[in-house]
């Protein structure tokens, strides 16, 4: 799921670059982008979503 | 201040930020130095990606208030990944973690202050930042610009590479404990271990309730030791009225036969030898300086005027008895009471193996002046270790699990002694006293082997939850305030 992501972004960033016009379409793929990481460090870290530590 | 100069600015951020450390971690910890992200890692990393990225929105279409709001947003969201990621690994002993690290310090404990750092920097560009600066068609970058977008574009490349190397296409995602970084496609290892199933928990291995006896079994016969001998229960008497809360432990003074008595609102009460009157008390104030928890569950008497209490969570009081207090000293530690007592100590007893279990009950060791708890087994963490602390400085200086002595047997291969949660502990001659409220079942541990040497069931307890020694009986405090002797 990681390489999806920096894939997602390196196109994003290509976009950004060289495809102004696409403005819209980037920003669409960097909400995506910022929404899998933070499912993808809820998947990771579930068992104990606040640090794991004495409270 | 003109914007041209924060956008030339920007860009030297964004080109820094793509060398070190979205760049560096791959191209050079990764390819050069063999280092993978674990799971967690990877999500850090990406989203520092995306704050670059959203930089680069910015350069190229101008401070538009979703740019910079995302980027606040994925700045906050990696201040928590940080600190959750770091502790796991934040409370071990020096130097010890995981994978490389830069400064002295490992590479995950730097994401939560990087990402504080953005929050910081985004701020102090949105104070610089001329009203309306907002455009509404993309702008040229400049070469700045376009060399940091270039080379944000290279640094994820190597990120792309690493990503499928090290966790694979879709649905593979990263792992917990990655091994380090290769380019043969023999070593890669692609995982789909984080998409099993596991329950969701707010508060993880520390999620676990203060310990109760509602529910345990009083039945020795069914508890883990086979062929327990049975103690009858002798004479009964009843504590002196006027304690507030529910008594929680007790323990005597073998000079003087006193008892102190401890209850469940954080009272602590000295009574005659015939347990008949209240000498003196205090209630302890439990919420400052030192958490004193939902209750005291302890105490000792550590000479003949000073006694310790103990709470559930291993925080403790030491109490001197005095002639008269000093009222203005005194209130500040407690809420009632107190005109006999003058608190001298408030700390915690820190253990390793106990740490995540609650204590019921507290004893004292003259013999080597030190104090000893018994963990009680929660849902979590089931676990019967004997710790003890020095009188001296009240640190940890033994732990051990009881180990089952000659003559004694389990009932079954699945029981352990971890089963037993005890609610009073005494000494005597070298042997710790160790009253059980699940299965009614005295265990007498031997201190200098750490072997149970006997265990007796009790008949006719309800719900005990102190032990007390006299020479001719052991002493059993039930919540409801009746004291069970039962004959030695």
């Amino acid at each position: 799921m990681e390489f999806l992501n920096f894939v997602l972004i390196f196109v994003t960033g290509v976009l950004v670059l060289r495809r102004p016009d696409k403005e819209a379409l980037a920003f669409r793929l960097l909400l995506f982008c910022a929404a899998l990481t933070v499912f993808l460090f809820f998947v990771g870290s579930r068992t104990s979503v606040l640090p794991p530590f004495n409270y | 201040m003109r914007n041209e100069p924060l956008y030339r600015l920007l860009a030297a951020l964004l080109l820094l930020v793509s060398i070190a450390p979205i760049g560096v971690a791959a191209w050079w910890l990764g390819f050069a130095h063999g280092e993978s992200p674990c799971v967690l890692c990877w999500q850090q990393r990406t989203a520092m990606t995306l704050v670059a990225l959203c930089c680069a929105f910015i350069l190229r279409f101008g401070p538009r208030p979703r740019y910079v709001g995302l980027a606040l947003l994925i700045s906050a969201h990696g201040i928590y990944m940080g600190v959750r990621h770091s502790a796991l690994h934040w409370a071990r002993d020096v130097g010890q973690g995981f994978a490389g690290e830069f400064f002295g310090a490992h590479t995950y404990t730097w994401s939560a202050f990087i990402f504080w750092v953005f929050v910081v920097a985004i701020g102090l560009l949105l104070m610089a930042m001329r009203d309306g600066a907002a455009t509404a068609e993309p702008r040229d970058p400049g070469p700045l610009g376009r060399l940091a977008i270039v080379v944000f574009l290279f640094a994820v490349a190597g990120n792309v590479a690493q990503a499928f190397t090290s966790t694979g296409p879709p649905p593979y995602m990263g792992q917990s404990d990655p091994v380090r970084f290769s380019f043969d496609p023999k070593t890669w290892i692609w995982s789909l271990e984080e998409w099993e199933p596991a329950a969701i928990s707010l508060r993880g291995r520390y999620a676990f309730a203060s310990p109760s006896i509602d529910g345990l079994d009083a039945d020795p016969a069914r508890g883990p030791l086979r062929g327990l001998a049975r103690v009858a229960a002798g004479s009964r008497t009843r504590i002196a009225a006027g304690l507030d809360g529910t008594p929680a432990d007790f323990a005597r003074d073998p000079a003087s036969g006193r008892f102190a008595v401890v209850t469940g609102r954080h009272q602590v009460a000295v009574l005659d030898a015939d347990l008949a009157r209240i000498e003196h008390s205090a209630r302890l104030d439990p919420g400052y300086s030192v958490d004193l928890g939902r209750g005291l569950v302890g105490v000792a008497w550590v000479d003949a005027t000073t006694l310790v209490a103990l709470t559930e969570s291993k925080s403790f009081a030491t109490l001197a008895e005095v002639e008269r207090g000093d009222a203005a000293k005194n209130w500040r530690h407690f809420l009632a009471g107190g005109e006999r007592f003058e608190e001298r100590a408030r700390g915690r007893f820190a253990t390793v193996r106990a740490r995540m279990n609650h204590v019921a009950a507290l004893a004292f060791d003259p013999a080597r002046p030190s104090l000893l708890t018994a963990s009680v087994p929660n849902a979590r963490h089931r676990r019967l270790v004997v710790s003890r602390f020095e009188r001296s400085d009240m640190t940890l200086a033994e732990e051990f699990l009881p180990a089952l002595g000659p003559g004694l047997a389990l009932a079954g291969e699945a029981r352990s002694l971890d089963e037993y949660f005890v609610t009073g502990l005494a000494i005597a001659d070298g042997r710790l006293h160790a009253l059980s409220a699940a299965f009614s079942t005295l265990l007498e541990i031997d201190l200098a082997t750490r072997e149970v040497v006997a265990a007796r069931g009790l008949d006719g307890l309800s719900r005990p939850v102190g032990l007390a020694l006299r020479d001719d009986a052991w002493l059993v405090l039930q919540e409801d305030g009746a004291v069970v002797a039962f004959p030695r």
